[in-house]
């Protein structure tokens, strides 16, 4: 895309200064797409900064135009519209794990907020910031795919919708233009029995990036399971969808399926490096262990 | 140089202030208020010694500018401490010795403080999970544990 070269405007007030440019925090969305179609690329896009001030700690005098997103109250809503949820790309990962709406129909997203770096991190940070910075290891993304989740990505020349697993295209990379923002997240809502299970593997409890996430979500009518979400972090260079899984489980009730052998599946269906949190075939045998103890989680929570 | 014109309430006080586009509440709290009771151990969130309370809910002050928190309400370590004397947590932090060498207290006692202005009678996991994002490298938890429990039962019980 072309970057288009910064221009004025009277009616805006900035200020400049010699350690920065311009310091944006609009108050509204349209102001805040004006200022993103004007910088491009060249805007450092902030939300609740825990991820932004980590990457840039020893050069944030670098970073000449912001664009903060703080003051933009629209976006810190989570609501239900027509049988989906639609959550504001501002909400924190404390709201999330606190919200009755979002614990009675997403608890699988609700454990994974719950899960997110430490007290202090989850009241700042954002489910908008956890998927714009497309980190393979984001906790909250794998439950997104799970959910069939899509992101509502705006701009000054509209709206479009673009679906979770289309989002993600490489490590830290995503298919958003530089002139857009992303705005809301939207999930369908069921009227079928929604069970899921959550998993974190990591070194320790706190404050760890994950070495891998598994997020299952079922939908039941009477036992037969009728639509499987099942989506993984840290497994490959995207938070990926297991649909060959998925496929397997559908119409299929709970107790004929064999968790040894889905785990097997997913093991298959992953591609995971070696990095300091973890080998590739220690994920490997991880997958196949974290499938089961979920399916059984899930048979636990069916048959109470 | 110029600046952005900042509104924060610390500790009860109104203060109008100027702050760069890339200064975190951290360095605003510490080189401009002079609280130097914050401390900055890793910079990027691990450590939590840097913890204060921002419009009730704790936060790393390095890991948020200051700008992004424009009007807010926020508590330091120093704002513990009243005229009626020390804080129920602070005298619950000496008695259970809870303090070595107290780099890592004023983050505990605002992630402390945090916990207990919304939950008054925490469960021990609650206690825990509430410290999580604070490491103490003098190893001693569990008698900070028992400090935030005492000052619970004493305080908010």
């Amino acid at each position: 895309m072309m970057r288009k070269s910064p221009m004025k405007q009277e009616s805006r007030q900035t200020i400049s200064g010699v350690d920065f440019k311009e310091y944006f925090q609009p108050e509204s969305i349209q102001k805040a797409l004006e200022i993103r179609a004007e910088y491009g690329d060249q805007i450092e896009v902030a939300a609740g900064s825990t991820d932004l001030l980590v990457a840039n700690y020893e050069k944030l005098h670098e970073i000449k135009y912001w664009l903060d997103l703080v003051k933009l109250d629209q976006l810190k809503k989570i609501e239900v519209i027509d049988n989906e949820l639609h959550i504001g790309a501002m909400v924190t990962h404390l709201q999330l794990m606190k919200s009755d709406l979002i614990k009675k129909n997403l608890a699988v997203l609700a454990a994974a907020a719950e899960d997110v770096g430490s007290p202090q991190i989850r009241s700042r940070g954002t489910i908008g910031g956890n998927i714009c910075t497309s980190s393979p290891a984001g906790d909250l993304l794998a439950p997104l795919l799970s959910y069939g989740a899509s992101f509502k990505l705006q701009s000054t020349e509209g709206e479009r919708i673009v679906k979770a697993e289309e989002f993600f295209t490489g490590p830290k990379r995503n298919s958003m233009e530089t002139d857009e923002l992303l705005t809301e997240i939207i999930i369908p809502l069921t009227d079928n029995k929604r069970e899921g299970s959550w998993i974190k593997v990591g070194r320790r409890k706190a404050l760890v990036i994950s070495t891998l996430t598994l997020a299952v979500v079922l939908e039941f009518e009477g036992e037969k399971i009728v639509k499987a979400g099942i989506a993984m972090g840290s497994v490959a260079p995207t938070p990926v969808r297991l649909k060959g899984i998925e496929a397997v489980m559908v119409d299929q009730k709970l107790t004929d399926l064999d968790y040894k052998a889905l785990g097997r599946e997913v093991k298959a269906s992953i591609n995971p490096i070696d990095d300091l949190r973890g080998t590739k075939e220690y994920r490997e045998d991880v997958a196949v262990d974290v499938m089961v103890r979920a399916l059984k989680e899930i048979e636990r929570k069916v048959s109470s | 140089m110029a600046k952005l014109d900042v509104e924060l309430k610390v500790n009860g006080e109104d203060y109008k202030l100027q702050v760069g586009s890339q200064e975190r509440l951290l360095d605003t709290i510490r080189e401009q208020l002079k609280l130097t009771g914050t401390k900055e151990g890793c910079s990027v969130g691990e450590c939590g010694a840097c913890t204060v309370i921002v419009d009730d809910q704790a936060v790393n002050s390095c890991m948020v500018l200051t700008a992004q928190v424009d009007g807010s309400k926020i508590i330091t370590v120093e704002g513990l401490e009243s005229k009626s004397g020390l804080h129920p947590l602070q005298k619950a932090f000496i008695e259970k010795q809870a303090v070595q060498c107290g780099f890592c207290t004023p983050g505990m006692l605002m992630s402390a403080l945090a916990l207990l202005n919304t939950n008054p009678e925490p469960s021990k996991e609650e206690i825990k999970t509430a410290l999580e994002g604070n490491l103490c490298r003098c190893t001693g938890y569990q008698q900070i544990i028992d400090a935030v429990e005492m000052a619970a039962e004493e305080w908010g019980g």
